[in-house]
């Protein structure tokens, strides 16, 4: 019987909602072609999230723990994920498309002689063959490829599918895996993150992004408020990254992050097309901006016309009492 | 330190695309550097205008990529390798990767290969990884950041992670793919362009590689169908008024009418 694997990624000790995301529509996928679905989790505490993957229900849960997988390397990532599949042999395996997952999807098709479509807004499998729409173009289009063969990859974008649960009592197989540190080519020195304490932005339920209406460090503390107000991440367009206002960690877009919360502010941002592609898949977008025909408002749910400067203040005061 | 970097000629992706009849349609038919090559061809002559060295290009495409080779030139690259395809064949990542892997197995003087990250076109990301797996190369994407380590002999690269940026020391030779974060390519002038149509542009044909001209298209993996617009999201409510009212209106729609707040 043919297998969909899909690689479930841990970020801050929890399950990556883009990877659910994925293996919920894997699992749906396996079972309207009769395929078997089977997820893999690599972390050094891999053991303590076998259990939560069940929930989302796949046949086989493969599991790799070490110590050299507490922060991201390639090197050993790459091995682990040869190791799965060759022991699981899917003929497609799926993978949100984080920045670990960017890092290594090439290496392992070339690795494994694979096909790889990366960065898929969807994907069906049909005949055998995987078809998925790309955005390219820095997001201009979509154009719609496809891969036939036996070894197939593919990374999704955040928020492409919802998380569905299905329980099941899957099978949990521990996989032996060693490393040799010294054989490492490379040597991880330093982790930098920037305010936020590490939040990963693509996990974040709020994101609150600064634009080039943001003048000021007074702007941007109006926007890390609202943020930590709402137990949020800070996301910023390329202007406000490129002149050093915001980290580049922030930037959102199509070269940036691809972030899709329940609730996206784009503030001071005029909605250039490679920033929506960045966004496009929140649930609500909120803009406010003071130009009423900037393109934001095109695909705003709600748009507030007006100045940040003076909408900010009285907005984190509602939000409060919302809150209260 | 030789730098080795693999550039990419692209569509000018800032004029308008259209699609006709299945087909993409430009409204110009200018081409450009990637601008994330470009930002890997500055970050090669900012680090050997520091330390010494020299900047190789290498550019696969037809007849036209000289055109783009010749801005790196300009830019102060010191010399460049074409390798030549047919107007027509439609290549992709892995066709590119085992092309340029063939071209360094035969030129093994290699030390650092950078190269864009992804491409302005296709956005996929996947030839640096490839390559440098096809090579066996220690590798590091995404890079916002990059030194050389002069006394450890390493590179160290600051590369954009999940959850921060990520400082790497990779041993030499290794390959760096770069972000477009990095740097602000600069702009040729006159004396450069003059000095970049004297510069060495070698030509070789797939055929030179070990890989036949005519049966190069066969190796790619991925196969385009179509094209479609972007989807399109609905506008909603447009609110206009006193900002105070805007706030409270924005809160009561958030949680009475979208429910997530």
């Amino acid at each position: 019987m043919s297998t969909i694997l899909t690689y479930v990624a841990v970020s801050n000790g929890k399950l990556k909602r883009s990877s659910l995301e994925v293996l919920s529509h894997c699992r749906e996928l396996a079972k309207v072609n009769g395929y078997k679905s089977e997820a893999v989790i690599i972390d050094s505490n891999a053991s303590r999230f076998a259990e939560q993957v069940a929930k989302y229900g796949p046949d086989t849960v493969y599991v790799i723990e070490h110590p050299i997988f507490r922060d991201h390397m390639n090197q050993p990532l790459l091995d682990a994920l040869e190791m799965v599949v060759k022991q699981s042999n899917p003929m497609l395996t799926a993978f949100a498309s984080t920045e670990a997952v960017k890092d290594v999807l090439g290496a392992l098709a070339m690795r494994l002689d694979a096909k790889a479509l990366p960065d898929v807004a969807s994907f069906e499998l049909k005949d055998g063959a995987v078809e998925s729409l790309r955005p390219i173009m820095a997001a201009k289009l979509m154009a719609r490829t496809k891969v036939v063969g036996d070894r197939m990859l593919v990374s999704v974008r955040s928020g492409s599918y919802d998380v569905s649960e299905s329980e099941i009592q899957p099978e949990i197989k521990k996989l032996d895996f060693t490393y040799n540190e010294n054989a490492l080519k490379m040597e991880l020195r330093d982790i930098i993150t920037s305010s936020g304490g590490g939040v990963d932005l693509a996990e974040a339920p709020v994101v609150v992004s600064g634009g080039r209406g943001i003048k000021d460090e007074a702007g941007k503390k109006m926007v890390h408020d609202l943020a930590d107000l709402m137990g949020g991440a800070v996301g910023a367009s390329r202007a406000v990254t490129e002149s050093g206002l915001f980290p580049a960690t922030a930037q959102i877009g199509q070269t940036g992050k691809v972030v899709s919360p329940q609730i996206y502010f784009a503030v001071g941002i005029s909605g250039a097309i490679q920033h929506v592609a960045g966004m496009s898949n929140s649930k609500v977008i909120v803009a406010i901006n003071k130009d009423p025909e900037a393109p934001i408002f095109d695909i705003a749910t709600y748009g507030l016309v007006g100045d940040l400067y003076k909408i900010l203040p009285p907005l984190i005061e509602e939000v409060k009492k919302a809150q209260s | 330190m030789k730098f080795h970097i693999c550039i990419k000629q692209v569509p000018d992706i800032t004029a308008p695309i259209s699609i006709r009849n299945g087909e993409l349609v430009f409204e110009t038919d200018r081409v450009v550097l990637d601008a994330y090559s470009a930002s890997a061809v500055e970050e090669s002559l900012v680090l050997t205008e520091k330390h010494g060295g020299e900047t190789s290009i290498i550019s696969i495409g037809p007849d036209k990529v000289k055109e783009t080779i010749r801005k790196a030139l300009a830019m102060g690259a010191e010399k460049a390798t074409h390798i030549k395809t047919d107007e027509n064949a439609s290549l992709d990542s892995s066709v590119f990767a085992r092309l340029l892997a063939a071209y360094f197995e035969k030129n093994p003087d290699y030390e650092v290969i950078l190269l864009g990250k992804q491409a302005q076109d296709t956005d996929a990301g996947l030839t640096g990884s490839m390559l440098a797996e096809k090579m066996n190369l220690s590798y590091a994407t995404n890079a916002v950041g990059l030194e050389y380590d002069e006394s450890a002999n390493k590179m160290i690269v600051t590369r954009q992670g999940d959850a921060g940026q990520e400082v790497i020391a990779l041993q030499i030779p290794c390959l760096i793919t770069c972000s477009n974060d990095m740097n602000d390519p600069r702009i040729p002038n006159l004396r450069g362009i003059m000095q970049s149509k004297k510069k060495p542009v070698e030509e070789i044909s797939p055929d030179d590689l070990g890989y036949p001209s005519d049966k190069l298209q066969q190796l790619a993996s991925t196969e385009i169908t179509g094209y479609e617009p972007m989807p399109e999201r609905q506008p909603g409510k447009k609110l206009e008024g006193e900002p105070v009212e805007l706030a409270k209106q924005l809160v009561d729609l958030l949680q009475n009418e979208a429910k997530v707040l």
